[in-house]
């Protein structure tokens, strides 16, 4: 085992576990928090593929701005277990098994497929995720969904501001 | 000048929109010109159509207007085209000529009528459809047309639509015509599915070769093109309506019932001749039915006493002879006879309705009387009107018309002595039903007191139609009297030369015989109505007799024998089968999609997190369906 | 080449925003004859054909004659009026994208852009709740089919290396024909279109909201809206899916899911009692119609969508338009209407029989041409009956609204009704007869 291998092994169980504690915690706190594990165990696999860019986007974005907003959210509001709303065991179930059925698919359909078997990652390979290639894929061949995306932003601020506006 | 073809049936169209959409807010003189004027433009325009069409007759010997294509899919295309030839013009101007005569007559006809501007809205509707019919060259289009022209005829009956025993006749038009134009339309699918094609001209370029004479396919088209034709113009055993589609407005009946919507049928089959000449069965058919209904309608004509009633079943019978006419394959005669009868038939039906209008809506011809000296116009036009009904020799147009039958009806490639003697028969019994009305009418003493007497508008139609009936005749000649045959030159520029038998005996012979029947039937007519009485009187004690004629008076009892034959069985077989298995399986449809509804309903209950179950369950689906595949 | 970005997102009131619709229908129309105004390189990430302008054009129109139809209940509808207009041209600018994306990264853009404006649109009515809950719901609903459509086009790539349309086969080169990545990726960004043409079982969000939304924004939702998210659709199919078709059977797929669609819209609208919600599940049975067009994707298929893009989004705003305008929404709302507003019944009724796909009206050639699509493959005959059959069903509950109208007495009591209001009404009734009386006009236009 390499040293990149053991890194692998841990991030990915690191991950995994966190994402159960995130739906399985009864604190929404604790929720949030493990979430931010995730984002993290996440964020170093990017690193471990040498995206260094998508890697602290990825913390920037997510484990920075968003949580933060999920976590100012979830204490205005008050959430604790005691407030949590009764929720339908039925529902649990359905979901589990629809969830569950969803993996076994997955699953067995990609081991059926046989052609990611002998595909492995290729780690610390590569520099396309370097900002500086990135940017100018960025701002060469993609300039014009990324100008687009001005008009998505703007867009998603018009309405914010329609809804946020007191009335 | 072709180009501005489509204006014919455009213009009434247009005053059809017009008068529809906006009539409410229109003063009747506003109404009144629109719908006349419409229909009298459309007239002019034909007849500066005509002139130049009989001047420089275009070398392919049809105008055509292509206006747009209506749908088209792989095989089947359908263009909306106008195409006006020898024959299609011959109806032209009869449908908008005459019926602008007719429009003038009802603007001060329906003067005191409440509805004013949705009586001129369903006429203009009328003569675009009709127009329609006679300029469509394909069968599509004239199907529409032919619907059309159904369909304003119903609104027409039902005019005063208060009255139940109206929208009754209007009911019975519709669903007795109805039968025709549903086997007119599967012999327009056996058509199209025998050549792939429904336009007219490719239709009778192609049938020659694609169909052996005589074969059944051909012989089941043509009669089902006849029993189409055959409800439209009211022929044995769809005749039931008219009689009693007299209910409408008087105009109506003259323009609808008795010169123009009625003769579709004789359209049909003149521009489908080509279809019926390669089946001789139909053709034996056409005339057999023709004769029928020509003695038929006679005999109930004979015995009526409501005045449009006569004159309805004149019609009738006077469409058998037209029909007798395309059965011998004179086809020039038929539509010679179409086109004097539309104008005689128009005026007596507007003289008709002139007189029942003054005499306070009183139909009864025995409640008229003496009116020889208190309306002489109408008089004189009705006399012109019924010279050429009854055929008087050379002085009406009715006689070179039907003298042309008669002689065909023997002499002619499918004509027999047998035919003849029919169609003879019904020209006495035309004689001399013609006389009675007129003498019960006009001689006699006065029945009923006057009240408003036509005014101008109404009496100059009359005059011109009138002149019409005793002169249009005279287009035509038979050929062993002056040789002037100006009618069938045109006409056969489309319709194939009538075939004559070998050893027939001399023209002249019948030409007599037929002038002398019809002088015998007005003699006749004469003795009975005004020699002698008496007899009448004397037949009256007659029981016998009286059944005789309570069978003719009710059209040889065919509403009755129709009620008893499919009427009443049929309301027996759905009154057993009023909750039946159908109803059963609907009722189970109908719980079904009541259940699945439910069912669905329960998906729907607004909460995200079972929508978004149902969403992955739905995913699963598809994945396990297409990966495990 | 792309004028169709123009943003016009200064439109503060509705006479510059027909205005500004006028100017972009126009530019648009001209540049489908291929009269150009600006170039830009796109890199191959838009590609502008005719069947997107033409789609373009039908678009705009529509949407010119909902703003001038309903215009004024935009304004009505909340405080912000001008917010709303910037936010359907902001959608309309996602629709210019969606008919001309040939990059699944346009793809997403395209479709995010059209919907972000429709949450905000859905909750405009901020006092009712309802309306709250309607845009909340379709909102997630609406990330969820997002975050589908994202690993879909994460998946497509891993399969073929490129955002591209069109797939060079050989570049794969690794692996003989269609990689399972791809084919698993299409599977999930047709998942994500479908739920964004709402077609069963991904409809759920539909009903509630429409039903919840402002009848305005629903009416623009419900045609225009849905109409683009279907061109997306027939485009992906065009390309992708005609591709992979050895690897996926597409028709079965396709098949399974319109007779659901049909099955769930028809069924469940036939015994609602508001009308407004009758059309929400009305607008999923037409969704299952229009699927017929992906079904098997030929030319008769494109020209058939464009068709019934045009019907149905003409005659849905014309009823929307009398919705809006009507005080009560369920069906004894329009008891005797007719009496009471003739005009508005009379071409509410057209508008119904269009829909229900009565001959001479624009929906009988525009179903006609769906099903010939069906028919020329040969094969899957029942589900042109099927269509059939759901069809009729279809004319039930249509119908119950004429009935109501004409035959119910009552005292429908609407809004005060313009002229101009009427005016439009008719026009447009008009232009739905006309199309059904000559198809071949509009379809003349179409050769690809």
């Amino acid at each position: 085992m390499t040293a990149s291998e053991i890194i692998f092994w841990f991030l990915s169980v690191l991950a995994l576990f966190s994402a159960i504690m995130v739906l399985i915690s009864r604190n929404p706190v604790h929720s949030v928090l493990w979430l931010i594990v995730v984002f993290f165990a996440i964020s170093g696999h990017y690193i471990l593929l040498n995206a260094q860019f998508l890697a602290i986007v990825n913390l920037i974005v997510y484990a920075g701005a968003i949580m933060v907003l999920f976590l100012f959210v979830i204490m205005l509001m008050n959430l604790n277990t005691e407030t949590e709303p009764q929720r339908n065991t039925w529902l649990k179930v359905i979901g589990v098994i629809s969830g569950g059925l969803l993996l076994t698919v997955m699953v067995s359909a990609a081991r059926s497929a046989g052609e990611l078997s002998n595909k492995t990652a290729l780690i610390g390979a590569g520099d396309i995720g370097l900002i500086q290639n990135l940017g100018k894929v960025l701002f060469n061949q993609y300039v014009v969904p990324f100008e687009i995306t001005s008009v998505l932003f703007l867009s998603a601020m018009v309405g914010a501001v329609v809804i946020g506006k007191k009335d | 000048m072709h180009q501005y073809l489509f204006l014919i049936p455009a213009l009434p169209l247009a005053g059809f929109l017009l008068l529809s959409l906006g009539g409410r807010h229109l003063s009747r003189k506003i109404i009144a010109w629109i719908g006349v004027g419409s229909v009298s433009a459309a007239a002019i325009f034909t007849i500066i159509l005509g002139l130049q069409f009989l001047q420089a007759p275009p070398p392919e010997g049809s105008y055509t207007q292509t206006l747009w294509q209506w749908m088209s899919t792989e095989n089947f295309s359908c263009a909306i085209n106008l195409r006006v030839d020898a024959l299609s013009l011959v109806f032209l101007f009869i449908i908008t000529f005459v019926g602008a005569l007719i429009h003038i007559y009802s603007s001060a006809f329906m003067r005191h009528d409440r509805d004013y501007a949705r009586f001129f809205a369903s006429m203009n509707l009328f003569v675009c459809a009709m127009l329609l019919l006679v300029l469509a060259d394909n069968l599509v289009l004239m199907y529409l047309g032919w619907e059309g022209v159904g369909l304003c005829s119903y609104l027409l009956i039902g005019f005063w639509y208060e009255t139940p025993a109206n929208c009754h006749a209007a009911n019975k038009a519709f669903y007795v015509t109805r039968i025709g134009d549903t086997a007119m339309a599967i012999g327009l699918f056996l058509l199209f599915k025998e050549l792939g094609t429904l336009n007219i001209p490719e239709i009778l370029q192609q049938a020659p070769q694609h169909f052996t004479a005589a074969s059944p396919n051909i012989t089941l088209i043509a009669l089902l093109l006849l029993a189409g034709g055959m409800g439209k113009s009211a022929q044995l055993p769809l005749q039931t309506w008219l009689p009693d589609a007299m209910a409408g407005p008087s105009p109506v009946s003259a323009l609808i019932h008795a010169a123009t919507m009625v003769t579709a049928g004789v359209y049909l089959i003149a521009r489908m001749h080509v279809v019926f000449q390669l089946s001789p069965v139909a053709m034996d058919v056409t005339a057999i039915v023709g004769a029928l209904t020509l003695f038929i309608a006679g005999c109930s004509a004979l015995v009526q006493t409501d005045i449009k009633r006569i004159l309805a079943y004149s019609t009738i019978s006077q469409i058998g002879y037209m029909f007798l006419a395309l059965g011998v394959g004179a086809w020039s005669a038929a539509i010679f006879h179409f086109f004097t009868h539309a104008f005689f038939k128009a005026l007596l039906f507007l003289a008709a309705g002139a007189i029942i209008e003054s005499l306070h809506h009183e139909h009864d011809i025995f409640k008229m009387g003496g009116l020889r000296k208190k309306m002489p116009l109408v008089f004189w036009t009705f006399l012109a009107g019924a010279a050429a009904l009854a055929a008087l020799p050379l002085i009406s147009a009715g006689f070179f018309s039907k003298d042309q039958i008669l002689w065909y009806a023997w002499s002619a490639g499918n004509g027999s002595p047998m035919l003849w003697f029919v169609a003879l028969a019904g020209a006495f019994i035309t004689a001399f039903y013609t006389t009675r009305l007129m003498i019960v009418v006009f001689w006699g003493e006065m029945k009923t007191h006057i009240g408003e007497y036509p005014g101008r508008a109404m009496t100059i139609p009359l005059v011109i139609l009138a002149i019409l009936s005793v002169i249009a005749g005279f287009i035509e000649w038979p050929h062993n009297m002056v040789h002037l045959t100006l009618f069938s030159d045109l006409v056969q520029k489309v319709l194939p030369a009538t075939m004559l038998q070998d050893d027939l005996p001399e023209e002249i012979v019948f030409q007599i015989i037929a002038a002398a029947t019809a002088l015998f039937g007005v003699y006749t007519g004469y003795v009975f109505y005004q020699g002698n009485k008496a007899l009448i009187e004397e037949w009256k004690q007659s029981s016998a007799l009286m059944q005789i004629r309570n069978f003719l008076f009710k059209g040889w009892a065919f509403d009755q024998l129709y009620d008893a034959l499919f009427v009443r069985p049929f309301k027996f077989l759905t009154r057993i089968n009023k909750s039946d298995l159908f109803d059963k399986l609907y009722n189970g449809i109908a719980l079904v999609s009541r259940r699945l509804n439910q069912l669905f309903s329960i998906s729907q209950n607004g909460s995200l997190r079972w929508y978004i179950v149902g969403v992955l369950i739905g995913i699963i689906f598809i994945l396990t369906l297409q990966l495990m595949l | 080449m792309i004028c169709s970005i123009i943003v016009r997102n200064k439109g503060s009131f509705r006479h510059i925003a027909a205005f500004g619709l006028l100017i972009l229908l126009i530019a648009n129309i001209l540049e489908t004859y291929g009269k150009d105004f600006f170039h830009v390189n796109t890199m191959q990430l838009l590609q502008f054909d005719r069947f997107g302008f033409l789609f373009n054009s039908i678009a705009l129109g529509a949407t010119l004659i909902y703003v001038l139809l309903t215009g004024k209940e935009i304004e009505k509808s909340g405080k912000y009026a001008a917010e709303y207009f910037t936010l359907i041209f902001f959608v309309l600018c996602g629709i210019f994208i969606l008919s001309a994306y040939d990059n699944l990264l346009m793809l997403f853009l395209g479709i995010e852009i059209m919907s972000i404006p429709l949450y905000i649109l859905t909750g405009s009515d901020k006092r009712n709740l309802k309306s709250n809950e309607a845009a909340l719901k379709y909102f997630l609903m609406g990330a969820f089919s997002t975050g589908l459509m994202l690993m879909g086009i994460a998946l497509m790539y891993g399969g073929t290396g490129t955002f591209q349309l069109e797939v060079q086969r050989i570049s794969v080169g690794m692996y003989k024909g269609v990689s399972f990545l791809e084919i698993t990726g299409l599977l999930f960004l047709m998942v994500a279109m479908a739920f964004k043409v709402s077609a069963a079982p991904f409809h759920f969000w539909t009903p509630d909201v429409y039903d919840g939304a402002p009848a305005v924004f629903t009416s623009f939702m419900a045609t225009i809206v849905k109409a683009a998210a279907f061109v997306a659709f027939i485009k992906l199919c065009d390309v992708r899916m005609t591709a992979t078709l050895g690897a996926i059977d597409w028709k079965l797929l396709f098949a399974l899911i319109i007779v659901f669609t049909l099955l769930i819209g028809n069924i469940t609208a036939v015994f609602q009692q508001s009308v407004k919600r009758m059309l929400a599940y009305s607008s999923i049975a037409q969704a299952g119609f229009m699927l017929f067009a992906l079904f098997n994707v030929n030319d008769v298929a494109k020209e058939g969508l464009l068709l019934y893009t045009a019907a149905y989004s003409l005659a849905t705003i014309g009823i929307f338009a009398i919705l809006v305008k009507m005080k009560d929404y369920t069906f004894e709302g329009y008891n005797g209407l007719a009496k009471t507003q003739p005009v508005l019944a009379a071409t509410n009724t057209v508008f119904l029989l269009s829909l229900a796909g009565i001959p001479l009206t624009a929906g009988f050639f525009a179903k006609y041409y769906m099903l010939a699509a069906v028919v020329k493959t040969g094969s899957y005959i029942w589900l042109v009956v099927v269509g059939v059959l759901f069809a009729a069903v279809s004319v039930y509950y249509y119908f119950r609204v004429i009935q109501a109208m004409y035959f119910r007495n009552g005292n429908a009591a609407t809004e005060t009704i313009t002229f101009s209001f009427k005016t439009g009404l008719i026009i447009l009734a008009a232009i739905i007869i006309l199309i059904g009386i000559l198809p071949q006009v509009l379809l003349n236009w179409f050769y690809f």
